[in-house]
Formats: structure tokens, C-alpha cells, sequence
């Protein structure tokens, strides 16, 4: 019984400490009058923002410190993003945003600070900052994008007895989808054991990025299950698929054996899949980039780095923004992690022009990317619905590749899915 | 109830007064405060999250742009009409009878077995225990690239030995079976624990008397053991309810995109409400589906307990 | 007792107390090595590279990198491991501590008291684990920024102090591992509800209690969904910190199980004195009177 006393009295104690402990080191935000101020960066993935590059910017703003937070994915920031902008509190000073959730948050635009002062818009490719733009005002400065070349492999491509080095394939290739799926079915016929491409659900998302208003009018109004654009271009794809594909989901386990097995000879390359090509697959040494994408060029993904208003901060969180997407830190970034930098100021930058990937036989990406960063014409136009429709579709596409459902099956199901969506 | 030989003092004589006040006083007030702790905290962190919802489900409701207008019932009709709602109720129970069915049985066995005089005990009732304390990244991935279609485990062993593969991702009952997987491997251990805590607590000499009547270890456990057992299956089998029709860590993991397949193959109705909420937005009819869930799960508990009551008092003579 | 009587109760004492055979120890094996299986793997691939974990060619004899990959993680800058490590530490430890002798006074009231509402009540707490908690995020999140607890331990500990499940989890034993006998001897005693719990009840729900701890202090520590929302990189608990190590495009995941093994380290610790407790019922030596 004595043991009992005193133990419980410990167990007391100490919750009563922990208590205590916990109260104190609650205390974190400190409304000092206007000096020393202390900002929050929220990144996921790899923008590249060493601590190196946030001490240089509190040497150029001593009274600024600048604290990283960094989410594992995407999925994880947006989750993050959408609670704390539903309860209205709790959101870094600067929050990076994707390029994919972009248009859910151009509805809810007064909540972002406009960071677009003077000349600052014209520091980057039109179509970047068109997607960040709602009626003139501009909430996200953007931080990279992902210009689309095609990745291929040179010796399956031999063996196939297609032209292998990258000129070569960049003449074949030049054309329009059609021509990618003919050159497919020969690449088939050769019978390499090797697949065309990885999936058409992967093939699609570079289809639908270079239509203006693909799923949804200006307006915001969703013509998906009424655009012919939308129809053929899925029914073309799931035809090409029949013989082309791997019929791997992209991302999944699989697909990420199917890297390291060499499962496909070509894919749809946005800069930023180079790392995830290298990374699965370090024993697949064939791996080349043509200077050509279907129809001229696409992009598919990219960040934004946005400034919510309900920050205390938000003027040095706007120079902050500003200050990371200018050329120098972009081109930093590029260096660190591959991702290929917005601003124009950047594309004559040596760093970035002479630059090379050893994993993909040497392949000038500098070049390649900037020629094809310029062969984007079209800003799709990406509503609220859009990723949701997009999704509906992909899993439209998947059914199809996994033999579950016919074409138009599988097409009916995805009309009634987009019209729930409302 | 349990019957054992406890000394009784005969009650002293005192007159009535302040103490006996007292001790009424403290009889009658005293359960108040025990469960009072419970009901403050779970005011402030249970009941405002859930009146927020029942009230989110009554209205138009966009999860970031706030409330956009009364709805009344509009939410739960539409979700009604849903063929994704439906499929995913189907979803749910089929996974849920799939993991929890076998894993209870597995989970009494192994108490059982736990329960007699081993070797070694700590060391094989905490082994049971390994699976609950992997991380849920860790079991994910492991058992994700298992169970991939081309290039998994599973599937290449199968093909090793002669039979086909099995399509894992693709055919939903294989799904299902994949993930009751992954939910039994957490959770089997574990309530192999509670029951056995279950099972310690039954008194000794009902065994000694068992088997002096000539009752062999398989007599012993159905005649004894489980009855005796019966709170405790009860609450495993509500808390394994309650549950098992919540899952959803485990699918929303089994794949890349985390929304439960593309044919929603294993979309449970939490992953639903989820794909409600987090990905159209629509926190209304998110709402609408976690209030209909509840109703479900209260109905299936009501259900589940009734059997139960009825399988255990009818193999139990005593009550 | 007569002499026949006590050579048949030895008798039967020897029965039940036998060592078990072959079939016992072979489920025991089996559930030991399916428990073990993927253990075993997440080591394989976190004692290998990148490439580990879709080669399909992979062996099953542990590569030399486990240790280069667990440095990896602790000197990660993002990762913040000691910090991440404390403080899972504590949340897990305050969480657990508080929802066992909550849990275990609200459910010795549930159990042996008679008071009104006591039926409503118990089936209230139970009601309460019904409804989904994916939404709960959001309205929580306000209450909890309200307090001004974000960011700070707080927010993750108070939503966390008392559990319908504890509730109902000693409600359950009690009622079933104490009899009301010893009960209303105590009473009789002279002894306040308050004086029979401590002396009477809280020993005897032990075994249960720790169990009950030991679930708590598991089901906090691999918690992420809620901290990740609550807390942030300055102050995270153990699996928000090393979800970091999975930020990028391409993820290695033998850095990521080695870090996930790491986390599981001091799990394994605590099993060896939570063992102890689960091992034999006080509950035997308490009611033999």
C-alpha cells in the first residue's frame, strides 16, 4: 500500500511536470513591436532551399529569420494547406503550392497576398504566371516548372531498328500524337519485349496540358463530358495502349519495379522525372532525351510559392517569396535538385546552359529544357473541377488497361462520375 | 459472478452520523467525479469536432470557403443516390468480415495458447505484439510492394509454384483480401492480448473442478474459458466492430493516389468521405457520409452484441 | 479436505499446470515468424540502397548499409531526430499515463457503482467511438488554435488524455476481474469510494492497465496524421519527422525503413517492462482470499 501511495503520488507529479512543461514551451510567438521577425517557409518535396540560401537572406535582412518547414508530399501539404485555410489560422508565412491544386485556391484568391509589384509578372514565362493570375491579381510567384521532352532508350531502340542517337529521335518523333502511337506500333512490331510507353493514363496528362480549355470553359463551367477534344483523345490513347503500353500506373510499386527492370522505351519527360528515372533505376544505362515532345511542347507541373493573408508577416514574407524565385536562387535550386527554374532571367545563366546529366548519357538539359520551356504555347485553363475530373478520367483510362471494362464502358462511367462532381 | 472465500467482518456498531452522512454523500457523488474527467475533455475535444460535423452535413458547405447556405437532408439524399456510396458500403463490409472473422478466431487461439504455461512467457506474449509496433509507413510499403500485380511477392512465388497471378490491385475481392491482410497482421496480436488478459482472470479452481470431473483441455475451454470470457469477448468484438468499419489507414495506402482504386475496388466509406471532403471540397457531403456511417456502425454494433449475448449466455448455464 | 480429495486436485492441479506440447508451441512459432516476416524485410531494404526495394532479385541476407542509413537519418538536417525523439517521448508518456488512470477511475465507477445514468452513460462513451473522426480535423484544429496551442505539445497531448476505448476497456475488466464482494467489504470497512479504488481496485486492474498503457504509448507514438496538422517542423513528434525523409520526387526508401526501424527502438524497450507486468495476473494471489 505504501508502494501504491507513492507511486501514484509520482504518477501525479509528473503529470502535473509535463503539464507544466508543456505550457511553457508553448509560448512561441513573441509580438515583439517590429524588429527581429521570424518566418515560415512551407515546402514539400525539393525546392532546393538549402540553409545556406536562408542565411543568405538573413544576411541581406538581418532583422528576418527564416524557419523551414518541409511536408513529405504534395498530397501531405495539401491536406495541410486546405484544414488550416478552412479553420483560418495556423499557415506558414509563405506556403508553396503546386501547380495541380492552384486552381482550387484562385476561388478563394482574397485570401493571398497580390505579389505582383511593377515589372515583377514579366520575370517569368507568360503561361507561368497566367496560371496564378485571378483578375490581374497575381498569388503565387512561380518556382519551377517541368518543360516536357521524351525520354527514350537508345538501345531498345536499336535493337527495334529505330534511329538511336537523340537528333535522330528527335526528327522521328517531331509530329503529333498519331505519330508517336505509329512509331509506337513499329517500335511493337520489332517485339524487344519492351513496351512503348508506361501507361496511357501517364501519355494523357501530356495530351490534356496543351488544350485551352479542356475539361472546363473560361467560365469555369465543366464541358468535359460534351468536349470532342476530351472523348478522342481518350479513345486514341486507350487505342494506342492496346499494343503500346506497359499498362503500369504511374507511381505505383510497380511502376517503380517496372524503372528498374526496364519495362518501356519511352516516356513523356518533364524535367523533375529525371531524378525519379535515375533514382529507380540505376542499372538501366540507356536512358537518352530527345529535343522533341508531340504536337511541340507541354508542361506538367511546377510550384508556386504563395503568401496567405493571415500571416503576421506578410510584407518580408512577399520579399521573401520575391527573393527565392529571383534568377540566382532558381538557378541555385536547379543545381541542388534539378528543378528547372520560371524566370526568364534565368535561361541565359551558363550554369544552367552548359548544364549536363551523366546518368542520361550525357544529354544537355540546359538546352533541352529551355527549347523546350519555349515550345509551350498553351496555358490550360484549370478551374476548381479540374483535378477532380482529371481523376475521374485517369481512373477511366486504368480500368480500361486492367481489361476491367470496355471503351465506352468505361467512358460512360466517367461522364456519370464528372456529373456527380457538382 | 466469480464466487471465493473472503472474509467478511461482521459490520461494527456505530451510531449514525456525520461519518455515515458522509458516506452516503461519497457513494452518491463519488462515480460523478470518477467519469468526470472523461466527459470534460471529450467535451471540448469529442463533442464540438462532432456537432461541427452534424452541423457541416445540414448545409452547403465548401472546405475552404466556408458555409454557402442551408441544405437540410439535400446532402444525405444525394449521397444516397450514389453508386460510389453503395459500392463503398459494399467495401466495407466485406473487408471488415474478411479481417475480422478470421482475425478474432486467430486472435482467441492464440490467447489460448498464451495462456498455458509456457516457457519463456514474456517473450511470446510480447512477440505477438511486433506487428502493432512496426510503423504504418513500414507495413504499407512492405506489404504494398508484396502485393503489387507484376512485380510483387506474392504474385512471383505463385507463378514459381505453377499457379497464376492474382490480381491484387485490380479484382476487388483480391483487394479486399490484401488489405484484411495488412489489417489482421496490426491487429490479431493485439487483441490476442486483450482477451488473454480476459483469460487470466478466470479463477483457477473452476479448472481444478473441470478436470476433476474428468474435462479434457477442449472441454475446459468451450465449457469454461469462454464463457467466463464473455465481457471481454463482447468488448472485443464491439471495439473490433467499431473498427473494422472504420478502416483507414491501410487502404488509403495500398496504392499511389490513396482514393481506393480506380473501379473504387477498395474504397471503404471512410476513404469516401475523405475523397468527399479533402478532394472535391464538398465538406457537406463528407458530413452527410460520416453521419450515415455512424448510423451504420451503431446498427451493426446493436447487431453484433445481440448475437453475441445470445451465443454466450446459451452455452452458459449459470446466468 | 479428505486424502482422496486433495490426491485428485493435485492430480488435476498437474493436468492443467502441464507444459503444453507441440501444437501450442508450433502456433506460437508460426504467429512469431508472420510477425517477424515483415520486420525482417523493412531491415533487408534498410540495410540496403535505393534500388532495394523494387529489386526483385533481392536477397534475403541483409546488406552492409544499415547503420551508414541510420546515420543518414539522425543527421538529417530536416529530420531534427533527438528533438522529434524527446518529444515523442513525452506526449507518448504524459498520453499514456493520464488515459490509465482516467480510464481505470471512470471504468472502477462504471463497473462497481451504482449511480442514475450509469446505463446512458457507459452506452454514450461507447456512442462516442462510432463516429468517423477524418473531419474532426478541422473543427478541432479551430478549438485547438483558439487555445492558442499550435505548434506546441499541447495540441497534441490534450486531445489525447482520455479515451472512450480505456473507458470502456476497464469498465469491461473490472466488471469481470473484481468481485463485488471485495467491494462492499471495503465499504463495510469504512473504507470512501476513493480509499477502495487505490487500495483495491487499482491493484487489481494491473495487469489490464498496463496492457492498456502499453496500447496508449503504441498508438500514440506511430500517430502522424494529427501531429503533422498540429505541430510543425520546429517541434514534431518522431513519425512527422521522419516523413521528411520521403520529401522529395524520387524517394529512398532504405533511408526511410531505416528511419521507420529507428522509430521502433524504444517500443521494443518499453515491451521488456511492460512484459513483466503482463505475465502472471495479480488477480490469481488477490482472489485465493
Amino acid at each position: 500500500m505504501q508502494r501504491l501511495r507513492s507511486a501514484t503520488k509520482t504518477l501525479g507529479v509528473a503529470i502535473v511536470a509535463a503539464l507544466a512543461l508543456v505550457a511553457c514551451a508553448s509560448g512561441s510567438t513573441t509580438n515583439q513591436s517590429s524588429e527581429p521577425v521570424k518566418l515560415t517557409l512551407a515546402t514539400f518535396n525539393k525546392f532546393g532551399y538549402s540553409d545556406e540560401m536562408l542565411a543568405q537572406f538573413h544576411k541581406l535582412h538581418p532583422n528576418i529569420t527564416v524557419v523551414q518547414n518541409v511536408a513529405a508530399t504534395s498530397q501531405a501539404a495539401q491536406d495541410n494547406m486546405f484544414t488550416k485555410l478552412a479553420a483560418g489560422s495556423g499557415l506558414g508565412d509563405v506556403e508553396a503550392v503546386e501547380v495541380d491544386w492552384m486552381p482550387k485556391l484562385k476561388q478563394y484568391s482574397n485570401l493571398f497576398v497580390d505579389l505582383s509589384t511593377g515589372d515583377t509578372k514579366s520575370r517569368w514565362l507568360d503561361w507561368k504566371t497566367q496560371a496564378a493570375t485571378v483578375n490581374g491579381k497575381l498569388i503565387g510567384a512561380g518556382t519551377d516548372i517541368g518543360p516536357e521532352a521524351i525520354c527514350y532508350r537508345s538501345d531498345a531502340f536499336a535493337k527495334a531498328g529505330l534511329p538511336s542517337d537523340p537528333a535522330a529521335v528527335s526528327q522521328l518523333l517531331k509530329g503529333d500524337w498519331s505519330n508517336y502511337y505509329t512509331v509506337g506500333q513499329q517500335f511493337s512490331k520489332a517485339n524487344t519485349g519492351v513496351a512503348w510507353f508506361d501507361s496511357a493514363g501517364a501519355t494523357f496528362q501530356g495530351l490534356a496540358n496543351q488544350y485551352q480549355n479542356f475539361f472546363e470553359a473560361n467560365d469555369g463551367s465543366v464541358i468535359a463530358t460534351t468536349n470532342p477534344d476530351v472523348k478522342n483523345a481518350f479513345v486514341s490513347v486507350l487505342n494506342a495502349s492496346s499494343s503500346s503500353s506497359a499498362h503500369l500506373q504511374e507511381w505505383s510499386t510497380d511502376w517503380n519495379a517496372g524503372l528498374a527492370n526496364g519495362a518501356w522505351a519511352t516516356m513523356l519527360c518533364p524535367s523533375w522525372m529525371l531524378g525519379v528515372i535515375s533514382g529507380n533505376g540505376p542499372k538501366i544505362k540507356d536512358w537518352k532525351i530527345a529535343n522533341v515532345f508531340p504536337n511541340g511542347g507541354g508542361n506538367w507541373g511546377g510550384s508556386y510559392l504563395t503568401v496567405p493573408k493571415q500571416g503576421k508577416h506578410t510584407a518580408e514574407a512577399k520579399e521573401l517569396a520575391l527573393w527565392l524565385t529571383a534568377p540566382e536562387q532558381q538557378i541555385a535550386a536547379f543545381v541542388t535538385t534539378g528543378n528547372y527554374p520560371s524566370q526568364v532571367g534565368a535561361y541565359s545563366n551558363p550554369a544552367l546552359t552548359g548544364a549536363v546529366n551523366a546518368y542520361f548519357n550525357n544529354a544537355p538539359i540546359g538546352q533541352i529544357f529551355a527549347d523546350r520551356a519555349k515550345a509551350v504555347t498553351v496555358t490550360p485553363y484549370k478551374g476548381v473541377k479540374y483535378a477532380a475530373i482529371m481523376q475521374a478520367v485517369q481512373d477511366g483510362l486504368t480500368r480500361v488497361e486492367s481489361k476491367k471494362q470496355t471503351i465506352d464502358a468505361s467512358w460512360a462511367q466517367v461522364v456519370n462520375d464528372i456529373k456527380a462532381l457538382s | 459472478m466469480t464466487t471465493s472465500t473472503v472474509v467478511v467482518k461482521a459490520p461494527s456498531r456505530r451510531s449514525l452520523g456525520l461519518r455515515d452522512n458522509l458516506g452516503r454523500w461519497d457513494l452518491a457523488v463519488s462515480p460523478y467525479l470518477f467519469i468526470s474527467p472523461f466527459f470534460i475533455l471529450f467535451a471540448l475535444v469529442g463533442l464540438f469536432p462532432l456537432a461541427y460535423t452534424g452541423w457541416v452535413s445540414l448545409h452547403r458547405w465548401d472546405l475552404i470557403g466556408g458555409e454557402l447556405g442551408w441544405a437540410g437532408f439535400d446532402n444525405f439524399t444525394f449521397v444516397l443516390q450514389q453508386r460510389q456510396f453503395w459500392v463503398a458500403l459494399r467495401n466495407t463490409a466485406s473487408i471488415f468480415l474478411i479481417s475480422a472473422v478470421p482475425q478474432l478466431i486467430a486472435a482467441t487461439a492464440i490467447a489460448a495458447a498464451l495462456d498455458t504455461h509456457l516457457r519463456n512467457k514474456t517473450f511470446w506474449r510480447m512477440s505477438v505484439l511486433v506487428p502493432f509496433v512496426v510503423m504504418p509507413v513500414a507495413v504499407t510499403l512492405i506489404f504494398g510492394s508484396m502485393f503489387g500485380e507484376r512485380y510483387g511477392l506474392v504474385n512471383r512465388t505463385l507463378s514459381d509454384i505453377g499457379l497464376g497471378p492474382i490480381r491484387w490491385h485490380t479484382d476487388p475481392l483480391a483487394s479486399h483480401i490484401a488489405i484484411a491482410t495488412m489489417v489482421n497482421f496490426r491487429w490479431t496480436g493485439y487483441n490476442a492480448l486483450i482477451l488473454l488478459a480476459g483469460m487470466q482472470a478466470v479463477p483457477r479452481d473452476l479448472y481444478e473442478a473441470a478436470t476433476i470431473d474428468g474435462a479434457n483441455w477442449l472441454r475446459r475451454f468451450f465449457l469454461i474459458t469462454i464463457p467466463q470470457l464473455r465481457p471481454t469477448i463482447v468488448f472485443v468484438i464491439i471495439t473490433a466492430t467499431i473498427g473494422g468499419l472504420q478502416i483507414f489507414d491501410e487502404p488509403r495506402l495500398y496504392d499511389q493516389n490513396g482514393l481506393g482504386g480506380e473501379d473504387q475496388q477498395w474504397m471503404t466509406m471512410t476513404i469516401y468521405l475523405y475523397k468527399l471532403g479533402w478532394n472535391q471540397l464538398n465538406f457537406g457531403r463528407a458530413a452527410a457520409v460520416a453521419w450515415l456511417l455512424f448510423v451504420v456502425i451503431v446498427a451493426v454494433g446493436l447487431l453484433n452484441l445481440f448475437f453475441t449475448r445470445r451465443i454466450a449466455s446459451s452455452e452458459d448455464g449459470r446466468r | 479436505m479428505s486424502v482422496l480429495a486433495s490426491i485428485e486436485r493435485r492430480r488435476a492441479l498437474a493436468r492443467i499446470e502441464q507444459r503444453p506440447g507441440a501444437i501450442v508451441y508450433g502456433l506460437l512459432t508460426f504467429v512469431l515468424i508472420a510477425s517477424v516476416f515483415p520486420f525482417y524485410w523493412s531491415f533487408l531494404i534498410g540495410s540496403g540502397d535505393a534500388g532495394t526495394l523494387s529489386d526483385t532479385g533481392m536477397s534475403w541476407i541483409p546488406g552492409g548499409n544499415f547503420l551508414h542509413n541510420v546515420r543518414a537519418v539522425i543527421e538529417n538536417d530536416s529530420v531534427n531526430f533527438w528533438h522529434a525523439l524527446a518529444n515523442s517521448v513525452i506526449v507518448s508518456s504524459v498520453i499514456s499515463a493520464s488515459v490509465v488512470f482516467f480510464s481505470t477511475l471512470a471504468g472502477f465507477a462504471f463497473a462497481k457503482a451504482r449511480f442514475r445514468g450509469r446505463r446512458g452513460l457507459l452506452v454514450f462513451v461507447i456512442g462516442t467511438m462510432c463516429v468517423p473522426t477524418q473531419l474532426s480535423v478541422v473543427p478541432l484544429f479551430i478549438a485547438v488554435s483558439k487555445f492558442g496551442w499550435t505548434g506546441s505539445l499541447g495540441a497534441v497531448i490534450v486531445p489525447g488524455l482520455v479515451t472512450a476505448f480505456g473507458v470502456f476497456w476497464m469498465t469491461q475488466y473490472i466488471a469481470q476481474a473484481l468481485p463485488d464482494e471485495l467491494v462492499e467489504a471495503a465499504r463495510i470497512d469504512g473504507a470512501s469510494m476513493l480509499q477502495t479504488f487505490w487500495r483495491i481496485a487499482l491493484p487489481v486492474s494491473r495487469p489490464a492497465a498496463a496492457m492498456l498503457g502499453l496500447f496508449t504509448f503504441i498508438m500514440s507514438w506511430t500517430n502522424f496524421f494529427w501531429p503533422f496538422i498540429a505541430l510543425n517542423q520546429s517541434n514534431p513528434t518522431l513519425p512527422v519527422a521522419l516523413a521528411t525523409l520521403q520529401a522529395n520526387y524520387f524517394v529512398d526508401y532504405s533511408i526511410v525503413l531505416a528511419g521507420a526501424l529507428l522509430a521502433t527502438v524504444p517500443l521494443l524497450t518499453l515491451f521488456i517492462f511492460a512484459g513483466r507486468q503482463l505475465v502472471e495476473g495479480i488477480m490469481r494471489g488477490a482472489l485465493k482470499g
